[in-house]
């Protein structure tokens, strides 16, 4: 019994191995193409020589992807902002969450539709608006033009009020018993407990703001205000000549590779912590 | 219980307040040197306004309406002015539309001129792709922002620009410059097409373009065909792509790519066949004459009767590719690609003008114009010309040729050494500028890009074999017509 039970499962285990390497095999293919994509000497076109070398291996384009762009003053940019955008937003979702879980007060529910209505507006639709404002701020082409829209979130809110509200109150109580105000119970109980949500919220919020390209390339003109999409669209931006692939591949490698380090040391906690918020 | 929530209330507000606080903590120092600033440059560019008023009536207006909004927001910008009280500074937005290192190239050409014009500051940002670069100044203006002095736009932007307020006739400027009108003149005449209305001159052409043939010379000869010789008409180029093309699909005598912007070659079909899509005036087109019916079912006939065209959309980027790896013998493309079709291509490439239809030779032309925005100060908008004199130069063009393969829109530029040793050795790069005497205007009109794409579709939905010629045109017309009903002129 005990044999014939456990050779099944090795049999299923396999299979079931098989069809998830198939799987990221699939998976993989757009970042394996951009890699030899970048790799492929600038004079081969598609057709010409080794399928996946082309005539050999050249490190050229992203030479000219150096040459064409800064890179460093972008990289700098792009971590205050996507960062500072972060640091904040943990704050003031931390705070509004629990305001809208477990205070009460006039209108909350009213203010809290009002919140989520403004997940559905697209950010492209207040591109004039949050110019005006930023503008009237007279913080045209700074960093904290680049943040200031996205200090506040309301899906951050959203999240964190419904994880919030999944912690029993009876926790809460005991807290208050134990003379707790509310900053400690903030700090003891409810961002302790609520760790996963915070690491999927910073996952969505970095890449989300890391791929922003529409608002930064609007609200900043100077190289030391841009961030790395701006400097990635210089080699994108060819509508004229048609794609130039090697060094679009090159940019592009250039422009995840933080992101895709990040992903790769921290890969288990980010796993993990989707599993358990339940998002998606 | 009361007491906590009115404490989270309350530390909300103190964060709040620390984070403006550290807002203003970086800029106040800018802001108030922006203040003292915009007091000064109030005072000088309400006496510029003056002068403009003075000066022409057209233009009083003009510095009349941007006197308030330029003396305020142009303020964060313009802090050297009241500095100095010398150098005007100026910005510079420019797209990218084609490969090569166009930001380093701009800010080379900025060096050197504020090199010769030490009283002008030049800040040249790039700001996208064409789209974007619309985008960014529009919102600009619309947020009451600073925006661009001088900015690369498409030619064919100038009815949405004009119609939106955003850019000034350069009259006044031409007039006032030295030699201004022998400057003008010496563009050739298809360019400027795109490039005045009403009169005026808008835009001055600077990354032009047109299209052409590029073909195998390598492929020519091994069907024995003559390859020192383009196909001449298009009855010729069609025999010959019927002839190079190879059932089993692994070669296409030819490739004509229309996605993207399908209505600018098809462009070149009409006009060769007596008559373009759009004439002079800005809210008519002639979509459905018989030259663009000719031309239409011509396009068709490469995929229906000749078979030498793959059915369906076939895709701009692509296209060069195809051709460079011989998937294609022949194919339309901008000069703008000649550059890397050269530098990739294994074999010799022929360049020739669109072929022939019954009417003789005929081609649209593209690309960038550089505009002067209406919301700066006069004192701003001059410095700006001087700057696009500077950028038109014949050396100037020339290098700027040699770099991105745009074509050089003065006969001046094709004079110079440069360019002169530039076609001995690559004679591939003159057939464009010659090709220019049968070129026409690129559809322009007001709400443009609605009508190129109302054009676009029609000419997609013929090469996909949803309608045929006569349909798809009757209704683009009828669409076209409909969205123009409103404009007077």
């Amino acid at each position: 019994m005990r044999i014939k039970g456990s050779k099944k499962p090795k049999w299923s285990n396999w299979l079931l191995n098989l069809s998830l390497l198939l799987v990221s095999i699939i998976w993989l293919t757009p970042l394996i193409m951009t890699l030899l994509l970048s790799l492929r000497p600038k004079k081969d076109s598609l057709g010409i020589g080794n399928p996946f070398f082309g005539t050999g291996v050249s490190l050229e384009n992203f030479q000219g992807a150096f040459e064409a762009v800064p890179w460093l003053t972008y990289y700098g940019a792009t971590l205050i902002f996507v960062f500072g955008v972060l640091s904040v937003q943990l704050i003031t979702i931390t705070l509004a969450g629990y305001a809208f879980a477990r205070l009460h007060f006039f209108g909350k529910d009213f203010i809290f539709m009002l919140l989520l209505i403004q997940i559905m507006i697209p950010s492209a639709a207040l591109l004039v608006p949050n110019f005006a404002t930023v503008q009237s701020l007279g913080l045209f082409d700074t960093k904290w033009a680049l943040m200031l829209p996205y200090l506040g979130s309301a899906f951050g809110t959203f999240l964190l009020r419904q994880t919030f509200r999944q912690i029993p109150r009876d926790l809460e109580d005991a807290g208050r018993i134990d003379g707790c105000n509310w900053f400690k119970l903030l700090q003891h109980i409810y961002i302790p407990s609520s760790i996963s949500a915070y690491l999927a919220f910073s996952l969505t919020s970095i890449s989300a703001h890391w791929n922003e390209f529409l608002w930064p390339l609007i609200i900043t003109t100077s190289d030391e205000n841009r961030v790395l999409t701006v400097g990635l669209s210089q080699l994108v931006r060819t509508s004229e000549t048609g794609a130039q692939y090697g060094q679009i591949s090159a940019g592009t490698l250039i422009v995840i590779a933080p992101l895709l380090i990040l992903f790769l040391v921290f890969q288990r906690q980010f796993i993990n912590s989707f599993l358990r918020s339940g998002l998606k | 219980m009361k007491f906590y929530r009115y404490f989270a209330a309350l530390t909300a507000m103190v964060l709040f307040a620390l984070l403006v606080a550290a807002c203003g903590d970086n800029t106040t120092t800018t802001t108030s040197a922006v203040t003292t600033a915009a007091s000064t440059t109030n005072a000088s560019s309400t006496t510029a306004a003056a002068k403009a008023t003075t000066a022409s009536a057209s233009s009083t207006t003009a510095a009349a309406t941007t006197t308030n909004a330029s003396s305020t927001t142009a303020a964060a910008t313009t802090t050297t002015v009241a500095a100095t009280g010398q150098v005007t500074e100026i910005t510079f937005y420019f797209p990218t539309a084609v490969e090569g290192p166009i930001t380093k190239t701009f800010d080379g050409y900025a060096a050197e001129f504020m090199k010769a014009n030490p009283d002008v500051k030049v800040k040249t940002v790039f700001a996208g792709g064409y789209a974007d670069v619309l985008t960014k100044i529009q919102t600009e203006v619309k947020g009451g922002g600073t925006t661009a002095d001088v900015a690369i736009m498409l030619s064919t932007d100038l009815y949405t620009l004009a119609d939106n307020d955003l850019v000034v006739p350069m009259e006044t400027f031409i007039k006032d410059a030295k030699d201004g009108d022998t400057w003008l003149k010496d563009f050739y005449p298809a360019f400027l097409a795109n490039s005045q209305a009403n009169g005026k001159t808008w835009g001055i052409p600077f990354q032009r373009s047109t299209p052409v043939l590029y073909y195998n010379k390598d492929i020519f000869k091994e069907a024995g065909l003559d390859p020192e010789k383009s196909p001449a008409t298009f009855k010729e180029m069609a025999d010959i792509a019927q002839k190079l093309t190879k059932a089993d699909g692994s070669r296409w005598g030819i490739k004509i790519p229309s996605d993207g912007f399908p209505y600018w070659l098809y462009q070149g079909f009409a006009i060769s066949n007596g008559q373009n899509v759009v004439g002079d005036a800005a809210n008519k087109v002639t979509f459905n004459t018989p030259a663009a019916l000719e031309g239409l079912k011509n396009f068709q006939s490469l995929i229906t009767d000749y078979k030498a065209m793959p059915k369906g959309v076939i895709v701009w980027g692509d296209t060069p590719k195809d051709f460079i790896s011989g998937n294609a013998a022949m194919i339309y493309h901008t000069t703008g690609s000649l550059t890397s079709i050269l530098s990739q291509a294994k074999f010799s490439v022929g360049v020739g003008f669109l072929p022939a239809g019954s009417k003789g030779y005929g081609s649209p032309t593209g690309g960038g114009n550089l505009y002067i925005m209406k919301k700066s100060s006069a004192e701003k908008q001059k410095a700006a010309f001087r700057f696009i004199q500077f950028l038109t130069q014949p050396d100037r063009l020339a290098d700027w040729t040699q770099v991105t393969g745009y074509v050089a829109p003065r006969k001046a530029a094709w004079e110079t050494d440069t360019l002169k040793k530039l076609v001995a050795d690559k004679p591939q790069y003159g057939v464009a500028r010659d090709q220019l005497q049968y070129a026409q205007k690129e559809l322009a009109t007001h709400e443009g890009a609605q009508v190129q794409q109302i054009l676009g579709k029609a000419v997609q939905s013929v090469i996909t074999g949803d309608k045929d010629p006569q349909k798809a045109l009757d209704d683009a017309q009828k669409e076209a017509d409909k969205l123009l009903a409103d404009y007077k002129d």
